[in-house]
């Protein structure tokens, strides 16, 4: 394999690609209406519609409020550790990884306690999870929990459960990172298709099969002109969407969410060997047909595998983590590699110029 | 030097061409005659090593069509100009060739001159840059074979070269491919413009899904018909064709007007005969000369019997 060929081929058809305004508006258009557009359609009402403040989430909390002046720290004079008491008053007893069920708690002092349809009194708490706990006259930090009665209390939750934002980012995140792998997998569908059946029918083909360009060099070169420009597009929309979509979300939850390092490693693996593959596919299926819209229309078939990785990220089925991403990127590279061996073992000179039907 | 032997091609059950033999030696120019159909385009495109050979064997210099390794070889050989140009209509007649001459691996600087000096001579050096689907068919056809002989190839392929040109640049076309074979380049034409054929061919071959005939156009016509002389005299009496019929070496007699026209066996013998014998019979003879079957005559003549 000269690459040198493959470069000369590629470059030429980037020549001719540059000169279709029509067609290089569609493969920049289709991927910012999808990647970037669509997402933000997605994201700006959320954003807007959700309340800024962050809401309280602790479920059932009724009340909260000060401590009284005269409220002093429990006294004290056994430590109590990895046990679990049920239907018990517990009084003046320190409490280390406890799981306390229907106790009535008086003066204690709980730390890394769980603490279920209880009521506590006159205590002090540390990160302890509660639930459904009527907390009376007490004080507490780095709690999580549910159902809290909190009277006269001062409680402090720090670990709570995901806000709604919180919990709906990463499935929008995942539908909007599949769209970035779904694109460079489908516009090539656009460009690929054409490269060898569009010469054909502008006869353009012969004379290039009759100079000493081998098979390999040709399909190299016919390959890279679909994947550059598929890539560029794509990583235009991604960087362009994912600018955006911080900026959207900054707002919300203060900080840039994107790229993190699923996102990084799927533009950077998943995309191109997706693309790859479908640029294959794509140029496999243009040198065994004689008409543009046959290979078009073959060519939608061609983005199963990523539409499968789509359902299934989208279902729930398959969660994209970055091992995830390796596997898949993995396997679609094998596939690539595949493919165009298979390409270049059934690329026929004599098929491609002799037959029309 | 190009070697066919019982070359043979099928598409499934259609036959193109069978057992087609031609031997054409280095720097001639070689003509493939032949109807619609005749298998000249699949004949030169086995030898481009585009197709392959369904039996027989063809080689050029030693490299043989159809053999795997020998076909890149062969590719580095050749130039093609196919039936249709073929080019890259939204750019420019530069990167048309240029594109070429870097798959031909030409280093830049030779094709940079190369590609300069083709297209002042075609006269499209000012409009390089514009797309040549904004061209002429005729100007296309010329970029097309300029596009077939950027790496200088030894042997030189043309699929109907002056088919879409004008009379001027078809004689331009013609003028260049003999300037070609001057410079010791081997040349097969697949034309059916005969009178270009008979006027740039060394030798032709009727084709008409086998090899019909080979030789030179002369050869060829002199093969297939008599000689003929035409005696242009001032008045020919009425009894004159029935008598000089009877002379042995005349095959046939007719007259037109003030000709007499004679088929003889051979002129250089059996001129001095029948003007002497006009003398004698006291007739002035005013002009003689030999009637030459054109290339067109042997075409039609051939290709008819050939598809008997």
């Amino acid at each position: 394999m000269r690459w040198r060929n493959a470069w000369i081929v590629m470059r030429k058809d980037l020549d001719e690609f540059k000169k279709q305004k029509l067609v290089i508006g569609s493969i920049i258009a289709m991927p910012i209406v999808l990647g970037v557009v669509l997402p933000l359609v997605m994201f700006v009402p959320m954003v807007t519609i959700v309340p800024l403040e962050r809401p309280w989430d602790v479920d059932g909390l009724l009340e909260i409020g000060a401590l009284p002046d005269d409220a002093r720290a429990p006294w004290t004079n056994q430590t109590m550790e990895n046990t679990s008491f049920r239907s018990t008053v517990i009084s003046h007893k320190i409490l280390k990884n406890t799981h306390l069920n229907n106790c009535i708690i008086l003066s204690c002092v709980l730390d890394n306690t769980t603490v279920v349809d209880s009521t506590i009194q006159n205590s002090s708490l540390s990160s302890s999870f509660l639930n459904n706990v009527t907390v009376i006259r007490s004080e507490g930090t780095g709690l999580d929990g549910r159902y809290v009665l909190a009277v006269s209390s001062n409680l402090a939750f720090t670990k709570t459960k995901p806000s709604e934002i919180d919990q709906v980012l990463p499935l929008m995140f995942n539908m909007v990172l599949m769209i970035f792998i779904i694109i460079p997998a489908t516009l090539p569908t656009i460009i690929a298709t054409y490269s060898i059946v569009g010469e054909k029918n502008n006869r353009s083909l012969e004379p290039l099969l009759a100079t000493p360009t081998t098979d390999g060099e040709l399909l190299a070169g016919k390959i890279f002109s679909a994947f550059i420009p598929s890539m560029a597009s794509t990583l235009l929309a991604f960087t362009l969407g994912v600018v955006l979509l911080d900026v959207v979300l900054i707002p919300k939850v203060a900080y840039p969410l994107l790229p993190n390092l699923t996102w990084i490693l799927s533009i950077l693996l998943l995309a191109p060997t997706a693309c790859l593959m479908s640029v294959l596919a794509c140029v496999l299926v243009s040198s065994k047909v004689s008409d543009v819209r046959a290979a078009q229309q073959l060519g939608g078939f061609i983005v199963m595998p990523v539409v499968v990785l789509m359902l299934g990220v989208l279902s729930g089925f398959i969660f994209l983590s970055p091992v995830m991403i390796f596997v898949f990127a993995g396997l679609y590279g094998c596939l690539d590699i595949g493919l165009f061996y298979f390409a270049k073992a059934i690329f026929n000179r004599e098929t491609i110029l002799t037959k029309w039907t | 030097m190009i070697v066919c032997e019982g070359l043979t091609k099928t598409f499934g059950s259609i036959t193109a061409i069978q057992d087609f033999n031609i031997e054409i030696p280095d720097g001639r120019i070689f003509g493939l005659l032949g109807p619609n159909g005749a298998g000249k385009t699949t004949t030169m495109r086995m030898l481009s090593c585009l197709i392959q050979p369904t039996a027989g064997s063809a080689h050029i210099d030693s490299y043989e069509i159809g053999k795997k390794e020998d076909a890149q070889k062969i590719r580095g050989m050749i130039g093609l100009l196919p039936e249709v140009p073929g080019l890259y209509e939204t750019l420019g007649a530069y990167k048309n060739l240029d594109y070429y001459a870097q798959l031909y691996g030409i280093p830049k600087t030779q094709r940079e001159e190369s590609i300069k000096t083709t297209l002042t001579n075609l006269g499209l050096w000012d409009r390089r840059n514009e797309p040549v689907g904004g061209f002429s068919k005729g100007m296309k056809q010329k970029i097309a074979i300029a596009r077939a002989l950027i790496h200088d190839p030894k042997y030189i392929f043309l699929d109907e070269p002056t088919a879409s040109l004008d009379p001027a640049a078809a004689k331009m076309v013609r003028e260049y491919i003999l300037e070609l074979k001057s410079q010791g380049d081997t040349i097969l034409i697949n034309t059916h413009n005969l009178s270009e054929a008979e006027r740039i061919c060394d030798t032709v071959a009727l084709v008409k899904n086998r090899t019909v005939k080979v030789g030179s156009p002369k050869e060829l016509a002199r093969g297939l018909f008599a000689r003929t002389i035409s005696i242009t005299m001032q008045k020919i009496p009425p009894s004159l064709l029935k008598d000089i019929s009877s002379l042995d070496f005349i095959s046939q007699a007719q007259v037109n007007g003030n000709q007499l026209v004679l088929n003889v066996r051979n002129p250089e013998e059996d001129n001095p005969q029948v003007i002497s014998w006009l003398m004698k019979q006291g007739l002035q003879v005013q002009f003689v000369t030999e009637e030459e079957h054109s290339l067109e005559d042997v075409y039609l003549k051939l290709i008819e019997e050939g598809g008997r």
